[in-house]
């Protein structure tokens, strides 16, 4: 048997281990369009800021696909898949045969449409290249324009920030980091992030990227603090005035990139590719994993597309186990982020807004200084996620509530010191495991 | 491998561990540079000390975004390498048991690493509440407490 993963990140390593750990006598090749070792696009934006050395994004070398009896084939994207004949197409031309394949793609960053925004001083920031492009940007007294309050946008700002950029962030909806942080989070933040001299904007819409006086610019970057033209105008569609950049980083969001699956009897949906709970595709043989996949998640929906790192290690394993023959169902994703950014550390679990279901409770505690924030979302005593602000100390108070939330188990809470009394009984029940 | 279990029944809130612990990790006295922390209820009377238990399948570890996490050849401790460490913090919202602090001053992630096969902790702890014991050992202990849990909640001598 022949297993081929195509992919060389989260899901497709978790995979490659997982099956490895079941079928020690197979075949297994790993194919991915970006040349190998594989690194962490989490990372990215450390590297950005300075706190990690360039080597340090690489999380696998060589020994560790040899280690794992793989054959790679990295720097050759797939162009097709043929799932009559079991074989798919490299960039070059060659030919691979597979009994089970894993489409553990990822996904791409999508460009808002913004008319004239693809060009010249427009970056994204999700692979390496993009990092090591962005990187050099990054010159003090620049100005940069981030489009989007993502997590990796947001921490690319800070980054820019922390170099000594002027820093613009545009988001289109009325608050910062919509889908990681509830109202009042995204509004802590932003007040932080103006602290930190960033001119945020919410609520706008961009209409135009404009580049006064055919700036040619291309492989000449500026030498730090020199004067210079403005290369770019972001005109916006609102009241707003316009904002001259330098640079403009895009961060509005990601998509799985399936066109080599055209021609296929696998579903592809907008989002992805819809998988059951062993990461199967409608195509037998045929599973997907991490961004590329809409999979199961703790909340019921039968396909979420969540772009997470701790989502794609787990479908990977789930994958990578049944594609070895091994039984294996997935019990869903519960979507978790954490990042710093601005000083604060940033987090999310779950479900953390209210849906206005009156057997909803919200559980908050909130440092009034503004520096700390927590909030706990219980449906009839049963925690739904929650999120933490500012202090790292808190997040333990997530990661305990993580298996509760999976498990769909009563969180207890005593009215008074809600979150002093939830320590307790989960110190309490940890001891009695 | 071994590990060390925590009996909150014998626990004392003496804090010994933490002061050991942080010693060894950092050369003070502080509680935050500890990776054993008691927490000590006085109006429930609950002091539970609480350290990594190195899960067989550890999820900080499998999260990881930057391979920082591997178990130990020797001990088969669940460890952190500081210097491939990013500080992302995913482990700390990875554990669900708590066993996992943030360094801000280092701004890296630190935990247990049973100080390679001998852990202090278990050696200044004066109560007994912390042993350095074999996993089966370990397992067989919480099996007890749990059942004894049980028969105080169903009435001792009734079957649970």
């Amino acid at each position: 048997m022949h297993a081929v993963i195509i992919g060389n990140s989260a899901a497709s390593l978790s995979a490659a281990e997982a099956f490895r750990r079941h079928d020690r006598a197979s075949e297994l090749t790993l194919v991915a369009a970006e040349p190998g070792p594989a690194y962490s696009r989490v990372l990215l934006p450390y590297y950005l800021r300075g706190s990690i050395a360039r080597d340090r994004l690489f999380v696998r070398d060589r020994a560790f696909y040899d280690g794992l009896g793989a054959h790679v084939r990295f720097g050759h994207a797939v162009t097709r898949v043929n799932d009559r004949a079991w074989t798919l197409t490299l960039a070059d031309g060659s030919e691979l045969a597979w009994d089970r394949l894993l489409v553990a793609s990822g996904a791409r960053p999508v460009l808002p449409r913004v008319r004239d925004l693809p060009g010249t001083g427009v970056h994204t920031l999700w692979t390496l290249e993009d990092a090591d492009r962005l990187a050099p940007e990054l010159l003090p007294g620049r100005r940069a324009v981030f489009i989007g309050s993502g997590f990796v946008s947001l921490q690319a700002a800070w980054a820019a920030c922390l170099r000594g950029l002027r820093v613009t962030v545009m988001e289109a909806l009325p608050r910062v980091l919509p889908k990681v942080l509830d109202e009042r989070a995204s509004a802590l933040l932003e007040q932080r992030m103006r602290e930190h001299g960033v001119d945020v904007r919410c609520a706008v819409g961009i209409e135009r990227i404009e580049r006064p006086a055919g700036q040619a610019g291309i492989g000449a970057p500026a030498a730090a603090g020199a004067r210079e033209a403005s290369a770019l105008r972001v005109v916006l569609s609102c009241e707003d005035p316009n904002v001259d950049a330098d640079l403009v980083v895009v961060g509005a969001g990601v998509r799985p990139d399936l066109s080599f699956l055209e021609g296929t009897a696998v579903r592809v949906e907008a989002g992805g590719i819809p998988v059951d709970e062993r990461m199967r595709t409608s195509v037998p043989g045929v599973f997907a994993a991490g961004d590329a996949a809409l999979g199961p998640s703790v909340f019921g929906e039968a396909h979420t597309a969540h772009a997470l790192w701790p989502t794609a290690v787990e479908q990977g394993r789930v994958a990578g186990a049944n594609m070895a023959g091994h039984d294996l169902a997935y019990p869903g994703s519960l979507n978790m982020n954490v990042a710093e950014m601005f000083g604060l550390t940033v987090a999310s679990m779950g479900r953390f807004l209210e849906s206005g279901d009156p057997a909803e409770e919200a559980v908050v505690e909130q440092d009034p200084r503004g520096g700390r924030y927590l909030k706990l979302l219980f449906r009839g005593g049963v925690p739904l996620g929650g999120v933490v602000l500012g202090s790292p100390e808190d997040l333990a108070v997530l990661a305990a509530l993580r298996p509760r939330i999976r498990a769909r188990r009563e969180g207890r809470l005593a009215s008074g010191q809600p979150f002093r009394s939830l320590h307790l009984t989960l110190a309490v029940q940890r001891s009695r495991r | 491998m071994r590990i060390v279990t925590m009996d909150p029944d014998s626990c004392v809130a003496c804090r010994n561990c933490e002061y050991a612990c942080a010693f060894k990790q950092a050369q003070t006295f502080e509680r935050r540079d500890s990776n054993i922390r008691v927490n000590f209820y006085p109006e429930e009377r609950v002091c539970i000390p609480g350290t990594c238990v190195h899960c067989e399948e550890p999820w900080c570890l499998e999260v990881c975004p930057a391979a920082a996490i591997r178990r130990s050849p020797d001990t088969g401790a669940v460890e952190i390498d500081p210097e491939r460490c990013a500080g992302c913090k995913m482990c700390l919202l990875a554990c669900p048991f708590g066993a996992i602090r943030f360094d801000a001053r280092a701004r890296v992630a630190r935990k247990c690493d049973l100080c390679g096969g001998d852990p202090r902790c278990v050696k200044f702890c004066i109560s007994g509440a912390l042993q350095y014991v074999e996993t089966e050992e370990a397992f067989g202990f919480r099996r007890a407490s749990f059942d004894a849990h049980l028969m105080q909640m169903f009435g001792k001598g009734d079957q649970p």
